[in-house]
């Protein structure tokens, strides 16, 4: 008489998702494997070679790349410039988010209007921004320059993208400017979830707006503003397009950021190995600045 | 006809000045199969370009419509795309073997396209058995690789000084300047008139090479032809007293004095100098003989006259010409003859595509029908005078590794903006990152 089966230990038991159903993550997991995995594999490979970007017949050259990125100081300037840039867009995306969040969130008229006007300048590409605050920064005859000229101001004077001083501020601001809505749109889902019942019992209680805000919705909305900030530190890092249509890295060297440099390493100075070692040192780089912001972000979640 | 003979001598000498690790050319007696195309059936040939396609757009609307009309077998898929993707596009074809037949190049080791790096990939064939470059060869030596010319260009750019001849007298100026000095008195009286005497679009900071390799030709090349070979030999240094540093050191007095206002300039963009100059804002801008379109269109000021000299130096005029960029056929192409063929029609200087080519305007040519009919030679015509006297010399960056310059100009940048950046810093700069890409 035949026993019936024992289940293995750990067995997969589930009637909807059986062992079967695992092929169908092949074709995924096969384009991922191809299209992700495979060229940051190769981007490792290349990062020991002197491979130029055309000629196919190169060299190892160990770590020479790695060692020359970090003697020249390209480095230091590049990560220097994208910190600064990045703790800017953080900021003011964020508060600015948060701020028109929490006034779109009360009850005013044309909401659903205001709200599409906020979230307007996010649905532009990064060229058309571009351009758009070359010529609002121009100075002379741009948009900010007219209007100071027409109160009396220098206007001609004002040239916030060719002073050193200015011009990585000015793209952080245009950043900050495109990135804002796409914030206060996850802002805004997240003041849409805290329980009016609190809000009230607060008042009841109370509270001032300041204290309904600060020891309600904040810690309320917590794991919102860790994915916001989250988010923008990311993109914050990665910064490229606002350095490479606004200013092309200029004045001297003020806007070149980690991608930036990344990108005339390869292909102006056509050092694809270099290039490499380059992206790589940034990928370290930027992993390590979320992962600490990562843990930060969540403990203050708890503690609030 | 005395111009055509003019600038086809004009090319040779100056390219015969030019420095290229190339050796002098052999050819090959036979030649091609001049019947390819006839032999061949209907083929398809691909090519690829940069730049951005305009309405009537030679190369993707003419050109595929003229040679279908020569050989009815033959269908030319032509794709242009704006430089950055072109350059991205090339590369990826060329590592996957499916690089287009044509494919525009630049001589020397100019940009990402250069035929220099492309042939010493082995990616392009050589031309020397096309019949248009026989009797040009020593004209072509730019574009010569090992003894192989790689590329077909039929013209010259030129680098100059646009000027507008209407404020130029309202600030007393009757002659164009022959010396460095009379250039800077020049301004003098324009900034002393209230003439802002020259606009640059200095954020787009490629520009302010139109500008340091005009000097660069009086002061250096004019003196030693021959130094950036010494360079590449190790012979010379950026750094050598009397060389750049003297360039940098003349371009930075327009800032010091004014003409250029550094504080305008750096915020500027390239397309925005041009709407100033053509808006009568500004006497002068420095550009090239490309953008002689956009420079010579009615702005606000409206259709004032205009003219175009070379920046004169210390000792005299002479002029930053180059070859201009041109075709190459890839080597593992299935059509090298056809393609060879094809190039031998369009630019054998007679042809009704070569006359459409020319009527683009975008090149000078230096050979064929029409030569000196090109639109806008009479602006060019000083610059192919001095062509011919032997005093013009390609442009620098053409012979260093691509990136030197990128270097110079984010220096020199600091420098007039203030950043206390000093000239030995930036030939310093210039002389490290030189050996930095030199070095394999």
């Amino acid at each position: 008489m035949a026993q019936p089966k024992m289940k293995r230990k750990g067995a997969n038991t589930s009637l909807v998702f059986t062992n079967k159903m695992y092929f169908f993550l092949i074709p995924a997991l096969a384009f991922f494997l191809i299209f992700w995995i495979y060229p940051v594999l190769q981007l490792f490979y290349y990062s020991i070679t002197n491979f130029n970007g055309v000629n196919y017949d190169f060299d190892f050259v160990g770590m020479k790349n790695y060692i020359k990125v970090l003697d020249n100081g390209t480095l230091t300037n590049s990560m220097k410039n994208t910190l600064i840039y990045a703790v800017l867009t953080v900021l003011i995306s964020n508060v600015v988010g948060l701020g028109v969040a929490m006034i779109l969130n009360t009850k005013i008229h044309f909401k659903g209007l205001f709200r599409t006007c906020a979230y307007f300048p996010a649905l532009f590409s990064a060229i058309v921004v571009g351009f758009i605050w070359s010529y609002v920064y121009m100075p002379g005859s741009g948009m900010i320059a007219s209007l100071l000229s027409m109160i009396g101001l220098d206007g001609a004077a004002f040239n916030p993208l060719g002073n050193y001083k200015t011009a990585l501020y000015a793209i952080a601001i245009v950043e900050a400017w495109k990135a804002f809505g796409t914030t206060m749109i996850i802002y805004l889902a997240g003041l849409q979830t805290v329980d009016e019942s609190l809000l009230e019992a607060g008042r009841i209680d109370g509270c001032t707006e300041w204290q309904l805000f600060h020891k309600i919705k904040l810690p309320l909305i917590s794991s919102t503003v860790t994915i916001n900030v989250i988010l923008s530190v990311i993109s914050g890092l990665k910064a490229f397009d606002y350095s490479f249509i606004m200013t092309n890295g200029g004045p001297g060297k003020s806007t070149k950021t980690l991608m930036y440099q990344v990108y005339e390493t390869a292909f102006t100075d056509m050092k694809m190995g270099r290039a490499s070692a380059f992206s790589v040192l940034a990928f370290a780089f930027i992993i390590i600045v979320t992962v600490l912001m990562l843990l930060y972000m969540n403990k203050r979640e708890v503690e609030l | 006809m005395k111009f055509k003979k003019m600038a086809a001598v004009a090319l040779a000498g100056v390219t015969a000045c030019a420095t290229a690790p190339a050796a002098v050319p052999v050819f090959a007696a036979d030649g091609y199969d001049h019947e390819a195309i006839e032999n061949a059936g209907d083929i398809t040939i691909t090519m690829m370009v940069s730049g951005v396609a305009t309405d009537n757009d030679f190369e993707t609307e003419q050109l595929p419509a003229l040679i279908k009309e020569k050989w009815p077998n033959v269908t030319l898929e032509v794709t242009k795309l704006p430089d950055d993707n072109y350059y991205t596009s090339l590369k990826t074809k060329l590592a996957s073997g499916e690089c287009p037949d044509i494919i525009l190049t630049q001589p020397m080791y100019a940009g990402q396209n250069s035929c220099y790096a492309l042939a010493e990939a082995g990616y392009l064939t050589s031309l020397n058995d096309l019949d248009c470059v026989q009797g040009r060869e020593d004209s072509l030596s730019s574009v010569t690789y090992d003894g192989d010319i790689v590329t077909q260009t039929a013209g010259v750019s030129i680098l100059g000084t646009y000027y507008n001849k209407d404020l130029f007298a309202q600030a007393g100026i009757e002659s164009e300047p022959q010396t460095w000095d009379e250039f800077l008195e020049d301004c003098q009286k324009l900034q002393d008139a209230g003439i802002q005497p020259i606009v640059m679009g200095d954020k787009d900071q490629y520009v302010m090479q139109f500008g340091l390799y005009q000097l660069a030709a009086d002061e250096i090349y004019s003196k030693n032809p021959d130094f950036d070979t010494q360079l590449r030999d190790e012979e010379a240094s950026f750094t050598d007293e009397g060389t750049w540093d003297k360039v940098l050191e003349m371009y930075n007095t327009l800032y010091e004095k004014g003409y250029i206002d550094s504080s305008k300039s750096l915020g500027y963009g390239a397309s925005q100098a041009i709407t100033d100059f053509i808006d009568g804002k500004a006497a002068m801008t420095f550009d090239g003989s490309f953008n002689a379109t956009a420079l010579l269109a009615d702005g606000a000021a409206g259709d004032f006259e205009r003219g175009y000299f070379p920046l004169p130096g210390t000792d005299g005029v002479y002029t930053a010409t180059c070859l201009s960029a041109g075709y190459s056929i890839y080597s593992k192409s299935e059509n090298v003859d056809a393609c060879k063929e094809l190039l031998d029609y369009w630019m054998d200087g007679e042809s009704e595509v070569w006359d459409a080519y020319l009527a683009t305007g975008k090149i000078i040519a230096t050979y064929g029908n029409g030569a000196d009919s090109s639109p806008n030679y009479d602006l060019f015509k000083p610059f192919v005078d001095l062509l011919n006297e032997g005093k013009g010399f390609y442009w620098c960056n053409q012979a260093w590794p691509a990136g030197t310059e990128n270097e110079m100009l984010s220096l020199f940048s600091e420098m007039v903006g203030g950043q206390g950046t000093e000239i030995s810093d930036i030939t310093e700069g210039m002389q490290d990152k030189f050996e930095d890409l030199l070095d394999e």
